[in-house]
């Protein structure tokens, strides 16, 4: 069986390990509980035909401008960046993140789930803001890991991206 | 004191010790723990070549296995079934502990398959002594530690802690009913602290379990800490990142936790093991890297 470690990134509170309890357990816990290290999950998705067991190493969140624990990184084939809409510091640190993890491992495909879209009426991120990632190349899904909106979606474009090599 | 202890000072500059009690109220010790040193190296005995240093570093090629478990069940039960599990454990882990000195980014899932199979295997263990139904069941919280990474296990309510620079952290998740009925949204969490589940395990080996998996990246002068509820009950976070700041040996930190829970009224068996990364200038016996 194909296998790819996908990495979970972001700063702390973004909702990435919401985002992989719902996508591996369908399930959403209002409940914080913030990850030390790494969490570590799986899941397999069909991509085409061929199945695929996503590793998703769900990472500490960055807090305040700690350096990111590049060592987590190795060996992933895909990246999922989380913002939180309602936390403009969030999508600020982004190209700053993707920057650290590019010159850790190099280019992988990546994406970036805009997370907590059951809360837009309090997003501090516009979608003008959010078509500079666009223009930037890189690809992004509005996500709710309350609901499940857009979270099958996020997990599925990355596995797409990784088979094919793609860097997004 | 009835206590059992595991010196685990072998030159390394990883202190490693564990000590467990029965506590003020409990008649029998129902907890378990390991500390385990895994090598697979070459140590020189004898030799006329002179820069013995050198070839010592293939001497460092060395694992932790560090856990502690809590028995559940009464009657006996819970004690054979957490010396049911570790025993398994450290023989599971023992027969594939091979592997660990190849590890790279390729084989790492690979390892953590072996070790969630070894803790699968220590389940079924513990359930072959209740075939027919509801037996004595236990918690885990393993680390298998090949610096710097530490690879954690977990199931039920015993603990994992990290301390860094004066900040302790839990990085094991309590699988209780009372987590997991405020994870659903069931109850709110000052109803879940009233409703008397806090010590009511979702998860256990022997029983229902899902094991959750994780692994830390650790640095000079972290300590980590496994430990199991009689401490929890009995001594805040503050109270055991005080110790752990305060106490510079593994050693008296354990003996420090154990007396502070005793004191607090020790209503449970209480077990901890301590891994102090101590700083290579103060090196247990000077050496000048982190055992690996």
């Amino acid at each position: 069986m194909i296998q790819k470690k996908i990495c979970m990134v972001g700063v702390f509170a973004t909702g990435k390990t919401s985002m992989v309890r719902q996508f591996v357990f369908s399930k959403y816990s209002e409940k914080y509980h913030s990850t030390v290290g790494v969490k570590v999950d799986r899941k397999d998705v069909d991509v085409q035909g061929t199945t695929v067991r996503l590793l998703l190493w769900d990472l500490e969140g960055r807090d305040g401008h700690q350096e990111l624990q590049t060592s987590y990184l190795r060996g992933a084939a895909g990246i999922l960046y989380v913002v939180d809409g309602t936390r403009r510091e969030t999508f600020d640190q982004l190209f700053e993140l993707r920057t650290a993890v590019n010159s850790a491992i190099g280019a992988v495909p990546s994406i970036v789930a805009v997370n907590k879209a059951d809360l837009t009426d309090q997003w501090q991120i516009t979608d003008e803001e959010l078509d500079t990632l666009d223009a930037s190349q890189w690809h992004q899904l509005k996500t709710s890991a309350k609901t499940g909106q857009g979270v099958e979606e996020t997990f599925s474009w990355l596995a797409h991206a990784m088979l094919k090599g793609g860097q997004s | 004191m009835n206590d059992r202890s595991s010196p685990a000072m072998d030159g390394s500059v990883l202190d490693v010790y564990g000590l467990t009690d029965v506590g003020r109220k409990r008649e029998t010790n129902e907890d378990q723990f390991v500390v385990a040193l895994m090598r697979n190296s070459l140590e020189l005995e004898h030799t006329s070549l002179d820069d013995t240093a050198s070839l010592n570093q293939l001497g460092q090629s060395a694992a932790r296995l560090l856990m502690v478990a809590d028995g559940v069940g009464g009657s006996a039960g819970g004690g054979l079934a957490s010396r049911s599990a570790v025993e398994a454990l450290t023989e599971y882990v023992g027969q594939t502990a091979g592997c660990y000195y190849r590890l790279d980014v390729d084989t790492e899932h690979e390892f953590l398959d072996q070790l969630e199979a070894a803790v699968r295997k220590a389940h079924e263990r513990v359930r072959s002594h209740t075939p027919k139904g509801r037996g004595p069941a236990t918690t885990l919280t393993m680390v298998t530690l090949v610096w710097p990474r530490g690879y954690v296990i977990h199931v039920g309510d015993s603990r994992g802690y990290h301390w860094r620079a004066g900040r302790l952290r839990q990085f094991t998740q309590d699988q209780t009913m009372s987590e997991l009925l405020v994870d659903e949204g069931v109850m709110t969490e000052e109803q879940a602290r009233d409703s008397g589940m806090e010590n009511v395990l979702s998860s256990a080996l022997g029983a229902d379990y899902i094991p959750s998996i994780g692994l830390i990246d650790f640095r000079v002068d972290d300590v980590l800490l496994l430990c199991t509820d009689g401490l929890t009950k009995h001594v805040s976070d503050e109270e055991i990142a005080a110790i752990l700041q305060r106490e510079t040996t593994a050693e008296s930190t354990c003996r420090a936790l154990v007396d502070a829970a005793l004191e607090g009224g020790g209503s449970d068996n209480v077990t901890v093991v301590v891994c102090r990364m101590v700083p290579p200038a103060i090196g247990l016996s000077g050496d000048s890297s982190p055992a690996s």
